[in-house]
């Protein structure tokens, strides 16, 4: 699956993905699940933080950009189906 | 000479406190070594000082969502010429910073002006200036 000479991504591209992800948890009707992918963003990018090998910091931002994929989907179909009240913890 | 007056009584109202008075002082002298070449080029950099001083509310809210943010002590110093690298953040908690200030004030930052905030004065001068657009 390792693909030869993967592109390292500069950190301005990590740092727009970052700023997307987040984005995208906001933008989340439910508020478990938006506050889920924040945290899970946040957590994930600070474990990163420090990586300096090129094929795991490829890899650690290609899944980021799947993940943003699937929480793009994700927020579209939760919204379909979004409660009519907004959950007690949403302030 | 005029123009200086005028710049003075445009300020006033502003701001009351003496660090805000130091910026526009600033701001004065820099207009002055300009006023020389051409009094168009005067009216120009006039406008860009009253443009870029920001209300001591705006950041004073910026100020405590950035303590919050980064955890600091109620009695840390975090002023206007703070930059957020020198009060411990790193790239990560700039970025949660400008998304917390996002949330606040109702405002959206586009990635390009998300890059160049670098202090809590420019943040407080960009929200300045997006509120203003958004209710433009």
């Amino acid at each position: 699956m390792a693909v030869p000479g993967a592109v390292v991504p500069m950190r301005i591209e990590v740092l727009h993905l970052y700023r997307t992800l987040l984005r995208v948890g906001r933008q989340f009707s439910d508020y478990n699940i938006g506050e889920y992918s924040k945290r899970r963003t946040m957590d994930a990018f600070r474990d990163n933080k420090n990586l300096t090998d090129t094929r795991l910091l490829s890899a650690a931002f290609s899944d980021g950009k799947a993940q943003l994929e699937v929480a793009k989907k994700q927020a579209i179909v939760y919204s379909l189906y979004a409660p009519k009240v907004k959950s007690i913890l949403d302030f | 000479m005029a123009s200086s007056t005028g710049l003075s009584l445009k300020f006033s109202p502003l701001s009351t406190s003496f660090k805000q008075n130091k910026v526009l002082l600033r701001g004065i002298c820099n207009v002055n070594s300009v006023s020389l070449p051409s009094r168009g080029m005067r009216l120009g950099s006039l406008r860009l000082r009253v443009s870029c001083a920001a209300k001591p509310e705006t950041v004073d809210k910026v100020c405590s969502i950035v303590r919050k943010q980064l955890a600091l002590p109620k009695d840390s110093p975090v002023t206007g010429e703070s930059k957020f690298s020198a009060l411990g953040a790193d790239s990560l908690d700039t970025v949660e910073i400008v998304m917390g200030l996002e949330e606040e004030f109702g405002i959206s930052v586009e990635e390009e002006s998300a890059q160049h905030i670098l202090t809590v004065q420019d943040a407080a001068d960009l929200i300045e200036k997006l509120v203003e657009q958004k209710s433009a």
